[in-house]
C-alpha cells in the first residue's frame, strides 16, 4: 500500500469528520473508489459506534466534584505561600520576641489566671491573640477560638460570683466573637460510587463558601447596668443561640475536631448555667 | 493568543472555570479512548478519573511550546493504559471470545441494541495490533486529528495515517468475515 493511498483515505475521513456525504470523496478520486468506499464505510459505522460509548453522567460528575476539591486545596495553599517571606519572617519574629519577653518575665502565667477587672488581663488576651495569628492551620484556628470562648465562659461565671453585672455582659460579647469567628471547616461528602470505584475526595477539605455566622448577642444589645432580669434574659437566649451555633459546628466538623467542641458545648451549657443560677440566687447583690 | 491557550494559561494558573472547561471538552474523548484499549467499562473509569487527577497535579508544569494540549493530555492517559497493562500483567493483544459482554448493562443511557453494537465493535478493535488500535482509538474514540494523535503518540503523521488506514482494513476484513 502506498503513502499516496493512505493519505488519500485520510483527507475523505476528515471530510467524512466534517459532515460531508462519502460520495463527494470518492468523485475525487475515481481511480480509488471502489476500495475506498468499502473502508469509509466501515470508518463511518466505527464512527457512529464509538460516539455512543458514552460516560454515565454521575460518574462524570463525581470525578468532576473530586477536581474542584483538589484545585480548591491547591488554591487555599497558593494563597498561603503567598503571604511575603519579610511579613512571615517579621510576624514569627515578633511573636518570637513577644513569647520570650512574655515567658521570660512570667507575665503570661501570672496573667492566664487573671480576670477583666486585672492590670495583667489585656496581656491574656494579647497572648491568646498571638497564639491565633500563628496557627498553622484552619484546624488550629478553630480550636483556639473554641479554647477562648470556653475560657470568657469560665470567666463570666467568676465574674458573676463577683457581681460584676457590667464584666458579665462584657465575656459573653466575647464568647460570641470568638464563636464567630470559628472558620468553617467541613467533612467533605464522600461521594457513592458503584462497582469497584472508590472516590478519592480529600478526606476533609475547607469548605469553599462560609455559610452564616453563628448569631451574635452581646455588647451591643445590652449595655451596662441592666437589671438582673434582663441579664438572665440575655443569657438565657445567649446560651440557646451559643450552644446552637457550637452544635452546628458539630455537626459539620472533621472526626478531629469533634472531641473539642463536644467538651466546648458541655463547658459552655455548664458555665451559663451556673452564671445564670448565681444572678437568680443574689449572689451578685 | 488561542481560546484554548488562553483557557489552559489560566487552568495553569489555578482557574477552576477554566480547568472545568477543559474537563468537559476533553472528558468523553479520554474515556472514549480508554474504553476502547481497555473493553471494560469500570477499568475506563478508574483510568479516567485517575488520567485528570494526574492532569490536574501536573498542569503546572505543563509548557504550551512543547506540545498542544490534547495531545498532552492523551499521552497522560496512554501513559495510564500502558502501566494498567504492565501492572496487571496482561498482554494487550488478547482476542476476545465473540460472546463475551464488554459494555456494563449498567448504562441505562445505551439502548440494548446499541450495547450489542458497541460490544461487537470492542470485539473487532481488541483483535486490532496494539499499534492500531491505539490509533484507532484516538482517531474514532478521542477524535484527535492525525497531527494531535501523532504528537500524543510521538510518532510521525505518516507513521499515524498508515496505522489508521492498516486497521480499517482490519476492521473491514472482520465485519465481512461476520456476515
Amino acid at each position: 500500500m502506498t503513502r499516496k493511498t493512505e493519505d488519500i483515505f485520510n483527507n475523505c475521513l476528515e471530510q467524512m469528520f466534517e459532515g460531508r456525504n462519502i460520495e463527494d470523496c470518492l468523485n475525487a478520486y475515481p481511480k480509488q473508489a471502489p476500495e475506498l468506499e468499502s473502508l469509509l464505510q466501515t470508518s463511518l459505522a466505527l464512527a457512529q459506534r464509538s460516539s455512543a460509548i458514552q460516560p454515565a453522567p454521575e460518574f462524570k460528575e463525581q470525578v468532576h466534584l473530586q477536581l474542584q476539591a483538589m484545585l480548591y486545596a491547591k488554591q487555599k495553599e497558593k494563597e498561603r505561600a503567598r503571604i511575603p517571606v519579610w511579613y512571615r519572617r517579621w510576624a514569627l519574629a515578633t511573636a518570637a520576641v513577644l513569647g520570650f519577653l512574655l515567658i521570660g518575665i512570667g507575665t503570661v502565667g501570672a496573667a492566664a489566671s487573671t480576670l477583666p477587672d486585672a492590670t495583667l488581663y489585656p496581656v491574656k488576651l494579647a497572648a491568646e491573640q498571638v497564639k491565633v495569628t500563628l496557627a498553622f492551620s484552619d484546624m488550629d484556628k478553630a480550636k483556639m477560638h473554641i479554647q477562648c470562648a470556653e475560657r470568657r465562659a469560665d470567666e463570666m461565671v467568676q465574674v458573676a460570683r463577683q457581681g460584676k453585672s457590667d464584666k458579665i455582659t462584657m465575656l459573653n460579647g466575647q464568647i460570641a466573637n470568638h464563636l464567630d469567628k470559628i472558620p468553617v471547616i467541613e467533612e467533605m461528602p464522600v461521594v457513592e460510587q458503584s462497582g469497584a470505584k472508590k472516590a478519592q475526595v480529600p478526606a476533609t477539605a475547607v469548605a469553599p463558601t462560609l455559610p452564616a455566622p453563628a448569631p451574635s448577642v452581646g455588647v451591643e444589645a445590652f449595655g451596662e447596668g441592666k437589671e438582673d432580669g434582663e441579664l438572665e434574659e440575655m443569657l438565657s437566649q445567649s446560651r440557646a443561640e451559643n450552644l446552637k451555633a457550637l452544635r452546628n459546628a458539630l455537626d459539620k466538623a472533621p472526626e478531629k475536631l469533634k472531641p473539642v467542641l463536644r467538651q466546648a458545648i458541655e463547658n459552655m451549657e455548664d458555665d451559663y448555667n451556673k452564671t445564670i443560677s448565681i444572678i437568680e440566687s443574689g449572689a451578685n447583690q | 493568543m488561542s481560546i484554548e491557550k488562553d483557557v489552559v494559561s489560566r487552568a495553569i494558573g489555578g482557574d477552576r472555570e477554566a480547568f472545568a472547561q477543559l474537563y468537559e471538552r476533553h472528558f468523553g474523548g479520554i474515556y472514549r479512548y480508554i474504553y476502547l484499549r481497555l473493553g471494560n467499562q469500570s477499568e475506563a473509569e478508574d483510568l479516567t478519573q485517575e488520567v485528570f487527577v494526574k492532569a490536574l497535579e501536573a498542569i503546572g508544569s505543563y509548557k504550551w511550546r512543547n506540545l498542544p494540549f490534547a495531545p498532552w493530555l492523551f499521552r497522560i492517559a496512554h501513559n495510564q493504559v500502558v502501566d494498567y497493562f504492565r501492572k496487571q500483567g496482561k498482554v494487550e493483544k488478547v482476542p476476545l471470545e465473540d460472546d463475551m459482554p464488554l459494555v456494563s448493562k449498567s448504562n441505562p443511557a445505551l439502548t440494548a441494541e446499541r450495547e450489542l453494537e458497541i460490544d461487537k465493535l470492542i470485539n473487532h478493535v481488541e483483535k486490532l495490533s496494539p499499534a492500531q488500535r491505539e490509533v484507532i482509538s484516538l482517531r474514532f474514540g478521542a477524535e484527535l486529528s492525525v497531527a494531535e494523535a501523532a504528537k500524543a503518540l510521538g510518532k510521525n503523521e505518516g507513521t499515524v495515517k498508515a496505522l489508521q488506514y492498516n486497521g480499517i482494513v482490519a476492521l473491514r476484513k472482520m465485519l465481512l468475515t461476520d456476515k
